[in-house]
């Protein structure tokens, strides 16, 4: 019985005692958006509305404020 | 955030975003409250529209509007594509009737802004850093982590964040030594902004950050691993232990990583470092669909170009932003 149990707590992913490059590489693109993940990323996003007024006026275009309480790109 | 998930990942709004507007992005909880031109700009914008503010309400939504400050369109339909569509679609309409010395490149005067609300205005540190933070659930599968899954919807997606460190803060992390070995803790300032307000199940909203009384065991070290004439390269290692028992929230978590200086630049030129451990509880501002029990989450950190605009966003914990620096305690 106890051998069972260490055996299935070795096989089970535990966070390591310290985690090596190998372990630190796999963690990084798993939990990284991935390739076409996040859609809406690949918007040029301005984040300061005065100067988004200033590139509007000059490209003669209309502005699109996506405005959350809570940072769009940054927030959760 | 629907926004991200439904409307701005379809492709005809991203399309349209690209190539008919200038696309912006705003926090309405330092847009409503900002006093001076760009605040009084956005809310004379917002007040032709339902989004009155009265008594200090959000004004969020998605705002089409011209430079000279017309609003054209407003509709907080950030979970519907095919309603934000119509928005933009008809958006472009009005723009398109306005007589062409309003719209052609030039047609408008947009002065230089004034003195900016120090309150409610946050500029990433001179020189400092700015790292990406991502968390994510993960699942554990053989004997590794993978991408976890839930029923909460969009709960499976990274979160997305910023960690801020000052020039002075990122000077701390050079060695005491050039000696490949050398041991020595990560700055205690940046290894409690870290813990505090980015090791944390931001998956589904904005939980509230953790307290220093919440901070149970916090030990960061960097290690020199390697010393070129070009580069610096430094190892980090550690273990974060979280928890708010008032909550019954918490995280336990190991961190490892490597962090490069560039010693011809003199610059930090990687930032990659891991956090893996278990998590456990909600709180009361996202109490809505945490996975049962103690069960994995991984936060990752990665240097991010400060020349893209989109990277300039400031931390959500940024908002009390002499807490975030550790200018004042709580």
């Amino acid at each position: 019985m106890l051998k069972s149990l260490l055996l299935l707590g070795l096989l089970t992913a535990q966070p390591p005692a310290r985690l090596d490059d190998k372990q630190i590489d796999h963690l990084l693109a798993v939990i990284k958006p991935g390739e076409g993940e996040d859609p809406f990323a690949t918007i040029p996003w301005q984040t300061n509305l005065w100067e988004a007024r200033k590139l509007a006026a000059k490209q003669g275009k209309p502005i699109l404020l996506w405005e959350m309480d809570g940072h769009p790109l940054g927030c959760g | 955030m629907a926004g991200r998930a439904f409307a701005f990942a379809d492709p005809r709004i991203i399309h349209l975003a690209k190539n008919s507007f200038i696309p912006v992005t705003a926090d309405d909880w330092y847009q409503r409250r900002r006093q001076d031109d760009e605040g009084t700009f956005f809310r004379s914008v917002a007040e032709q529209g339902p989004r009155k503010g009265v008594g200090g309400a959000t004004r969020q939504g998605i705002y089409t509007l011209t430079a000279d400050g017309t609003l054209l369109e407003f509709k907080n339909a950030g979970q519907n594509a095919d309603a934000t569509l119509d928005q933009l679609t008809r958006a472009l309409k009005k723009w398109n009737s306005l007589p062409a010395s309003r719209r052609q490149p030039g047609a408008v005067t947009v002065r230089e802004h004034g003195k900016l609300d120090a309150n409610y205005t946050r500029t990433p540190p001179k020189n400092g850093l700015i790292v990406k933070v991502f968390g994510r659930i993960l699942d554990r599968k053989d004997q590794e982590f993978c991408r976890g899954t839930c029923e909460f919807a969009g709960g499976m997606k990274a979160s997305r964040d910023f960690l801020w460190i000052t020039a002075t803060e990122a000077d701390a992390m050079l060695p005491p030594k050039l000696e490949v070995g050398t041991e020595y803790p990560l700055p205690p300032a940046i290894a409690r902004r870290l813990a505090r307000f980015h090791l944390l199940d931001n998956t589904r909203g904005e939980p509230r950050f953790w307290k220093r009384a919440d901070v149970r065991d916090l030990d960061l070290k960097l290690t020199v691993a390697a010393v070129t004439p070009e580069h610096l390269t430094l190892r980090l290692s550690g273990v974060a232990s979280l928890e708010n028992l008032r909550e019954h929230r918490g995280y336990d978590a190991r961190l490892g990583g490597t962090i490069r200086y560039d010693r011809i630049a003199k610059v930090f030129d990687r930032f990659d470092v891991a956090c893996v451990g278990d998590h456990w509880g909600d709180d009361s501002f996202t109490d809505s669909g945490a996975r049962p029990g103690k069960t994995p989450l991984g936060v990752a950190f990665t240097l991010a170009d400060a020349t893209v605009p989109g990277n300039r966003v400031s931390p959500q914990a940024a908002r009390d932003l002499d807490i975030y620096m550790g200018q004042r305690d709580q």
